[in-house]
Order: C-alpha cells, then sequence, then structure tokens
C-alpha cells in the first residue's frame, strides 16, 4: 500500500510543477510579445546605423586619403588588449540561452588568449557574471539588472567606458556578445565588433559609381567621432533589447518543453500507479480467496 | 514634379517614410534645404525642427533633438535619437504634440536662446495647422 501512496504523492508533485512551468510560459508569451514588439521598432534604426557606419568606414579605407585618422576607423594590426562586452540574463530556466552565449565569449577569448592578446570581460546579466565568478575568470565590470529592464541611459554610460577607453588608446577593440531573437523559436547568436567601425560588406569597386561622400562639417573628425559614439552606444542598447526578446522566446520554449515532460511523466505515473492498484487487488483476493480454501 | 524619398528613423521606430518635394533641415551650422538630386552629403543635426513638404504640397513638422543625415541623389534619411511629428486630428491632439515637442528640446538644448528659437518654429508650425 506504501509504495501505492508514494505513487499518489508523485503524481501530485508533478502536476503541481506542470503548473509552475506553464505558468512560466504564459508570462514568458505576454512578456514576449512586448520585446518583441520593441526590438522589431528598433531592428529599423539598427540596421541603418551599421549601413551608415559601415559605408563610411569604407569609403574612409578605399580613398586612403582625406586626412581622417580617427582610431576609430582604423584598422589596428596587432591589439594589445580588447573587450569583450558580454549580455546574459538575470534569469535562469531558459534553456541554452545563456550557456550559448558563455560558449561564445569563451570561444573568442581563446582565440585572443593565442594571439598573445589581453582580454577584459565586462558581463552585463547575472548568470553570465555567475558563471564566470565561479570559473575564476576576472570581469572588468559587473552589471546585474540591466538585461532584463534594458534603459538607454544606463546602458550608454556602461559602453562610454570602453569606448573613452578605446579613444585613449588602452584597449584595441571591443566585441559585444549576446544572444539576440531571430524568430518565435530561434534565437541568434551574435558576435559583433563594434570597435573600430568594420567595414567588409562594402565593395571599393562600387565607390567609382556612386558619388562622393561629403562630410559637410567644420570638424569633419569631431562629427564622425560624435556619430560613431552613438553608434556604439546604440548597438549596446540594441543588444540589450534584442536579448530580452530572446530571453523571453528561449524561456517560452523551455518551459514549453517542460510542461509537456511534465504531462508525459504523469501519464506513466498514472500507469504505474494503476498497475499498482491493481495489483494490490489481486494479492487481496488471493488472500481472502486462499484464507477460504484453507478454512474448507 | 519630381519628389526624393525620406526616411525619418529613430530608436523607437519610424516615424516618417515617403516621398517629399523638398526638405528642410536642422543642419548643425545652419538649416538647409534638400531638393531631389541633391548632392551626397552626410552631417549632424542639432534640434531643431525638419520640416517636409509632401507630395502633396502640404507641409509636415517633425520636431527633433539630435541627429545625422545622409543625403544621396535619390534619397534622405534622417536618423535622430528623439523625435516628435507635430500632428493630430484636432486642436487637443496638436496642443499635446506641441507639449512633447517642447520637453525634447528643453531636455537637450543648452542655451536658452537655442530653446527660445526652436519654440517659437514649433509654435508657427503648430500654428499653421490649427
Amino acid at each position: 500500500m506504501a509504495n501505492l501512496k508514494d505513487i499518489k504523492r508523485q503524481i501530485g508533485s508533478v502536476s503541481n510543477t506542470q503548473k509552475t512551468t506553464r505558468a512560466m510560459k504564459l508570462v514568458s508569451t505576454a512578456k514576449l510579445r512586448r520585446a518583441e514588439e520593441l526590438a522589431k521598432r528598433s531592428r529599423l534604426f539598427a540596421d541603418k546605423t551599421n549601413e551608415m557606419i559601415g559605408e563610411i568606414a569604407a569609403r574612409i579605407k578605399c580613398s586612403k586619403v582625406g586626412g581622417i585618422e580617427s582610431r576609430f576607423f582604423a584598422e589596428i594590426d596587432a591589439p594589445k588588449m580588447i573587450d569583450i562586452v558580454f549580455v546574459t540574463a538575470d534569469k535562469g530556466l531558459c534553456g541554452g540561452f545563456n550557456i550559448q552565449t558563455i560558449k561564445a565569449v569563451k570561444k573568442v577569448m581563446a582565440e585572443y588568449k593565442d594571439k598573445k592578446v589581453k582580454v577584459r570581460l565586462r558581463g552585463i546579466g547575472k548568470k553570465g557574471i555567475e558563471f564566470f565568478k565561479y570559473n575564476e575568470v576576472e570581469l572588468l565590470d559587473a552589471v546585474r539588472d540591466l538585461s532584463s529592464a534594458p534603459d538607454m541611459t544606463r546602458s550608454s554610460e556602461f559602453i562610454s567606458r570602453s569606448i573613452n577607453d578605446f579613444n585613449d588608446g588602452v584597449i584595441d577593440g571591443v566585441y559585444i556578445i549576446y544572444n539576440g531573437y531571430k524568430n518565435i523559436i530561434t534565437q541568434e547568436l551574435h558576435v559583433n565588433k563594434v570597435l573600430p567601425a568594420n567595414s567588409s560588406d562594402f565593395d571599393c569597386k562600387d565607390e567609382n559609381k556612386r558619388s562622393q561622400l561629403e562630410v559637410e562639417a567644420e570638424d569633419e573628425e569631431k562629427m564622425l567621432d560624435s556619430l560613431i559614439v552613438k553608434y556604439v552606444e546604440y548597438n549596446m542598447y540594441y543588444a540589450l533589447i534584442d536579448s530580452v526578446a530572446a530571453e523571453h522566446s528561449a524561456r517560452m520554449q523551455a518551459m514549453d518543453a517542460a510542461t509537456n515532460n511534465a504531462k508525459e511523466m504523469v501519464k506513466t505515473l498514472n500507469v504505474k500507479y494503476n498497475k499498482a492498484r491493481q495489483e494490490s487487488i489481486t494479492t487481496e483476493l488471493i488472500e481472502i480467496i486462499s484464507g477460504v480454501e484453507s478454512m474448507k | 514634379m519630381e519628389t526624393l524619398k525620406l526616411e525619418i528613423l529613430t530608436p523607437s521606430g519610424l516615424i516618417f517614410n515617403g516621398e517629399a518635394l523638398t526638405v528642410t533641415l536642422p543642419g548643425e551650422e545652419g538649416e538647409f534645404g534638400v531638393l531631389p538630386k541633391h548632392a551626397s552629403l552626410t552631417t549632424l543635426l542639432t534640434a531643431g525642427v525638419i520640416d517636409v513638404e509632401k507630395a502633396d504640397k502640404s507641409v509636415e513638422s517633425v520636431v527633433v533633438n539630435w541627429g545625422v543625415v545622409q543625403v544621396d541623389e535619390e534619397k534622405v534619411v534622417v536618423l535622430v535619437d528623439g523625435a516628435v511629428a507635430i500632428r493630430g486630428e484636432n486642436e487637443n491632439e496638436i496642443a499635446s504634440a506641441l507639449e512633447d515637442a517642447k520637453k525634447l528640446v528643453k531636455d537637450i538644448a543648452d542655451s536658452s536662446s537655442a530653446i527660445a528659437t526652436v519654440s517659437a518654429k514649433i509654435e508657427s508650425a503648430a500654428q499653421k495647422l490649427i
């Protein structure tokens, strides 16, 4: 009989878990809708900004003259130290979402370590920070509560430290690594090299076909510099927004899978329970019958 | 009549996307107008008002606080930090847009004379609508 009780208790516990995971899924679905909307609206701006910066960077590279020697656009042959900014979630229970980002960070780190480049890690999001702390990897910066509630002012403040260090020549590159939202069931890992501005997607041969780029400002470099600061700040902010949307979609999926698994488990436990019940009834019957038999 | 393609984008979305006859932009070194087939140019914008003359000759005003504009022969792309379009169905809507616009400019402009100039422009843009 004890066995029957145990199974009953187990069924109760699993279906309670199922209730929780289903609730979490619903919460994530609601949050995802909002985050997705925000990410979609921002994506347009992010794409345009990147396009513009890419084009400017390429034109500077193609022309090679013009006297623009801004560090932001220069190609640095032998970097000595780089910054890796990573964005993870503050909360777990979202499948491989955080671990994917962490793996990518480790990969980029290893690549640069091989080239004898120092790497500074700057983390946003509790999960990533805890991981690296546990593994005793030093973090230059650790910011919590920002990845769950993206805020332009705070993110700009955070990334401006890297921009300033880059401008002062302390570091020679800045990466932003995050897991972004692709669609409701897929997340896409982004490893973005934001500084120096890259120009790979622009063909120099096109240069002649299009009219010259004319920068109309008294101080060209100042203009480009303030533009690139905005560009990096915005990229950071967009990474956060995109990451939130991805986090919710990942959690939604994970919780959906968990709910299904729980359902499956309740089913098998029920079968087990019924079997055990039948068994005990049979045993009881046999006992009674054999008792009656022996009385004869 | 010839038109140019104009896009005004903010971090929170697209606020203008369409054909325009002329665009007047608040450049960092002064206001400038853009007509179709304008030479390529990239420059910064300061706090001010973008006036768009649309294909039907009506004028729409958009207040911006900071931005960058990329002009080429066919299109004009304006990327701004914050923007408020002065438009609305009735006086109330226009009045609230006006409030938002003034607040936006106040946050960014550092000199009171700049605020005053822009405010005056916003007022006159709204006046035309009412």
